[in-house]
């Protein structure tokens, strides 16, 4: 014991290490890129200049798809509405209201404006709890074709379907124009470069991965999907707006789903979750099929579809890692990942003394069509309580568990936490009640590193930054001892999905812990450790219910640990609670021997 | 076919995942109706060893033989056609379909089907009574519970099985042990077992091997007096 707390103390550092952000990388490649876009016009003829300048436009439209998609998950086939809104907004104001410095700022403005406030729509009715990732992909496929519809629709006032065009607008010189697509197409990389490699960028794959994991984190994935998505229809319409000011010419194919589906092939022929890869994609297909539509338009489509799937099939992640690898390969130098964050231990938080019982559990029931899993159960758990619920397979158990998580899962009861009536409310606002529920099956998020999955496990109580990733990961006592005790300390750059199933367990263990839950709901915690991990985990487990004055409420089927370290156990069988009492009460009894134990009693029985 | 090979014989055998090597040069034979039970801590390469028999991770050095036959860089799905059933840890059972419906996946012949279910309900009564529910709404120790019968009732040649036991209530366990030893008794199937059990594990299996750091660190007899304490040892250190 006395050298557990010696290392974690040994751990503590104090939150005065700056940050780490890749913004030298950014300005660097940023200068570079401009520099390059600087004297390009000057290399290339004037129709490779216009070809480029409407590519810039939509590489940066293919950017908001990646940022969607690639990171995040959400495949959206609607990203082209927004590039048209800001269209649109542009055309349309400058045809019928008027043209000047003025209006084209209302344009701009407008077009925003519209675009975000679309998005928010389509995001809430896509995301909304309990929707389907598939409906949220069918929201976004309708989106467009209804406003193409609106487009046809308009009449004289949005040209139907022959557009917009002649209106008037900057006649710039060729040069100015490339230079400001190119400068805005940096300007948006760089900063889309520093969010998705920041704390927060790791929110995004975190949700990508396992969005049922980060709910339960406490993390408020609906509005960070819609809050994401208003992001890329603002930035899609800027780009909108420039291509309509620039080209001169505005069509309903702008908002079409037909550019909403050739956005996705180019950004997974680029490569899903690059951002560079996809720009790069975007300008090359455009470009290319620019040159060749015209000579050959047939064979082109044929020829990039042809090349999709040869990409999709050999190079499932697309062109841009083949890329790197290779970079990597030919110029070797020290290219050391990056760091894990070093971990820290977090301030102490005090139990509220003012509540008597953390949680109340009043006629709960629960079924699933006719059939009955839970009845009536009534049961109140004290601080600093560690009740073991034990049962057979089948009783019900697992059910009990989600029902406190999640206040949408009872069917009828009531649930108070720390005093508070549990409404129907997602698994994201229990755990503000302070519930943190550990799965039955290991739940973390593959890709990510360990490090990594405890950062985002922090989420609420250290909002990560949008910019840059924390050196210092401060995580409470239990948590620590957890990383330490079961090795994961050493594992804190390996990705998840390289862990043993226990090493799993045993991180979402750590994680839970990290949310720094009053109320812990764990549903067998040990499954697939060692006895003597076991045992490490109990030591644990029971000073955070002693020293700290958790409640936790323990699912296990061990009952020589269930001996060891609860206060009290609660049986269920058949959706019922049968007995409720003292650890030599329950353990010892008939109805245990009967229903459940056989005659090994119970125990794992382990040579001692 | 050879009559005198042994079920499952491992040579030499390398493997791992991305740069890491998990395994590390291991060598073990199970001869036919054998059941050996791999036991060591976490991290240890146990599940990944399964994984590689199956196909799932390819061998880096050395040559995997099933019942005579060199299946060393075939895919998972031939591997399984050797009458080869593994039960592994973790997502195995198709959730969207029925309890039938999963069960009925594993068979190789339809005609067994009914003769195979009556004898797995003996063990799992639960099985036969939900026969047209959706698994996916199981309980986590049911869905382990439907795993091991859909092993059992393909009539395998090998079975790998990976901690079975871990969410099973302790007289279910028990009640496993027994069939287990009766499915061998009866078809004479061998099995590798992966298990933090080690009760369990000793109970079944014939003999025992202790994996630390990918490679065979102790090995033994389950009826030898001191097998538990030699175990014990090497999964507290």
């Amino acid at each position: 014991m006395a050298k557990g707390a010696q290392t974690s103390s040994a751990k503590v550092h104090f939150a005065a290490a700056k940050p780490r952000s890749d913004i030298r990388t950014v300005l660097k490649g940023g200068v570079l890129a401009l520099l390059v876009l600087g004297v390009a016009p000057f290399f290339l003829d004037i129709y490779t200049v216009n070809i480029l300048i409407r590519a810039l436009f939509l590489a940066t439209l293919a950017l908001t798809v990646d940022l969607l998609w690639g990171y995040t998950g959400i495949l959206t086939f609607g990203q082209s509405a927004f590039f048209g809104i800001g269209a649109y907004a542009c055309a349309l104001v400058f045809t019928h209201w008027g043209f000047g410095a003025g209006w084209a700022i209302l344009a701009l403005v407008l077009g925003i404006i519209a675009a975000m406030a679309v998005a928010a729509l389509v995001g809430w009715l896509a995301f909304y709890h309990g929707a389907a990732p598939l409906y949220g992909s069918i929201v976004t496929l309708a989106l467009p074709i209804v406003l193409t519809q609106i487009v046809f629709a308009g009449g004289r006032t949005t040209g139907s379907s022959s557009g917009l065009s002649g209106f008037p607008t900057y006649y710039w010189s060729i040069e100015i124009w490339f230079w400001l697509a190119g400068a805005f197409l940096v300007v948006v990389t760089g900063l889309a470069w520093l969010f998705v490699r920041s704390d927060m960028g790791r929110v995004l794959v975190a949700i990508k991965e396992n969005e049922i994991r980060c709910a339960y984190l406490g993390i408020p994935v609906p509005r960070i999907k819609i809050l994401l998505m208003v992001a890329a229809g603002g930035i899609g319409a800027i780009a909108g707006f420039g291509y309509a000011a620039f080209t001169n010419v505005v069509a309903p194919e702008l908002t079409g789903f037909l550019l909403g589906t050739e956005l996705l092939v180019w950004v997974a022929l680029g490569g899903r979750g690059t951002l560079i890869g996809p720009v790069l994609g975007a300008i090359f297909i455009d470009v290319t099929s620019s040159y060749l539509s015209g000579s050959f338009p047939f064979y082109w489509k044929l020829l990039v579809g042809i090349l999709f799937v040869v990409v999709i099939v050999a190079l499932p992640q697309g062109l841009m890692p083949v890329v790197t690898n290779l970079w990597r390969r030919l110029v070797p130098g020290k290219r050391s990942a990056a760091e894990p964050a070093k971990l820290a231990a977090a301030p102490k938080r005090e139990i509220a003394e003012s509540v008597d019982k953390p949680l109340i559990v009043r006629g709960v029931h629960r079924h699933f069509g006719s059939l009955q899993v839970l009845q009536g159960i009534d049961f109140e758990a004290e601080k600093g309580e560690l009740l073991s619920l034990v049962g057979p397979n089948g009783a019900g158990k697992t059910t009990l568990i989600r029902c406190i998580a999640d206040g949408y899962e009872r069917s009828g009861g009531d649930i108070t936490i720390y005093g508070k009536p549990l409404g129907r409310w997602a698994p994201d606002r229990c755990v503000a009640l302070g519930i943190g529920r550990k799965f039955q099956a290991a739940n973390v998020f593959a890709t990510l590193t360990v490090g990594e999955c405890l950062r985002v496990a922090r989420y609420r109580l250290d909002p990560p930054s949008t910019w840059a990733s924390d050196t210092i990961l401060n995580l409470p006592e239990a948590a620590l001892r957890i990383v330490e005790e079961t090795g994961l300390g050493e594992s804190l750059a390996t990705e998840a999905r390289h862990l043993a199933h226990g090493q799993k367990q045993a991180l979402e263990l750590a994680m839970v812990l990290a949310l720094e839950p009053s109320i812990v709901l764990l549903d067998e915690p040990t499954a697939g450790l060692t006895r003597v991990e076991r045992e490490r985990i109990g030591t644990i487990l029971t000073s955070l219910t002693e020293r700290e004055r958790l409640s936790v409420l323990l699912v296990e089927h061990d009952l020589d640990f269930v001996r060891k370290i609860s206060s009290r156990v609660i049986v269920l069988h058949q959706g019922r609670i049968m007995l409720d009492g003292s650890v030599d009460e329950v353990v010892g009894s008939e109805l245990i021997r009967n229903i459940y134990a056989g005659s090994a009693q119970g125990g794992r029985g382990d040579p001692e | 076919m050879s009559d005198g090979a042994a079920t499952l014989e491992i040579s030499a055998l390398t493997s791992g995942y991305g740069e890491a090597i998990v395994i590390r040069g291991v060598s073990m034979t199970v001869a036919p109706g054998e059941i050996v039970a791999l036991l060591g801590k976490n991290g240890m390469g146990k599940s990944t060893l399964l994984k590689t028999v199956m196909g799932f991770l390819p061998a880096r050095e050395g040559k995997i033989t099933l019942r005579g036959h060199d299946v060393t860089r075939d895919p998972p799905h031939r591997i399984a056609r050797q009458a080869i059933a593994y039960t592994p840890q973790e997502q195995a059972i198709f959730q969207d379909l029925s309890v039938g419906d999963n069960l009925r996946l594993g068979q190789s012949e339809a005609s067994w089907f009914e003769e195979e279910l009556a004898r797995v309900a003996q063990v799992f009564p639960f099985l036969k009574e939900r026969l047209g529910q959706r698994a996916g709404t199981l309980s986590g120790g049911e869905q382990k519970m439907l795993l091991i019968a859909r092993a059992l009732m393909a009539r395998p040649k090998l079975m790998l099985v990976d901690e079975i036991t871990e969410g099973l209530q302790p007289s279910i366990i028990e009640q496993l042990t027994e069939a287990l030893a009766v499915q061998r008794e009866r078809t004479g199937v061998a099995m590798l077992l992966v298990e933090q059990n080690v009760r369990f594990a000793l109970n079944v299996a014939d003999r025992w091997a202790v994996l630390k750091l990918g490679e065979i660190d102790d090995a033994g007899k389950s009826d030898a007096h001191n097998a538990a304490a030699r175990i014990a040892d090497h999964l507290s250190v």
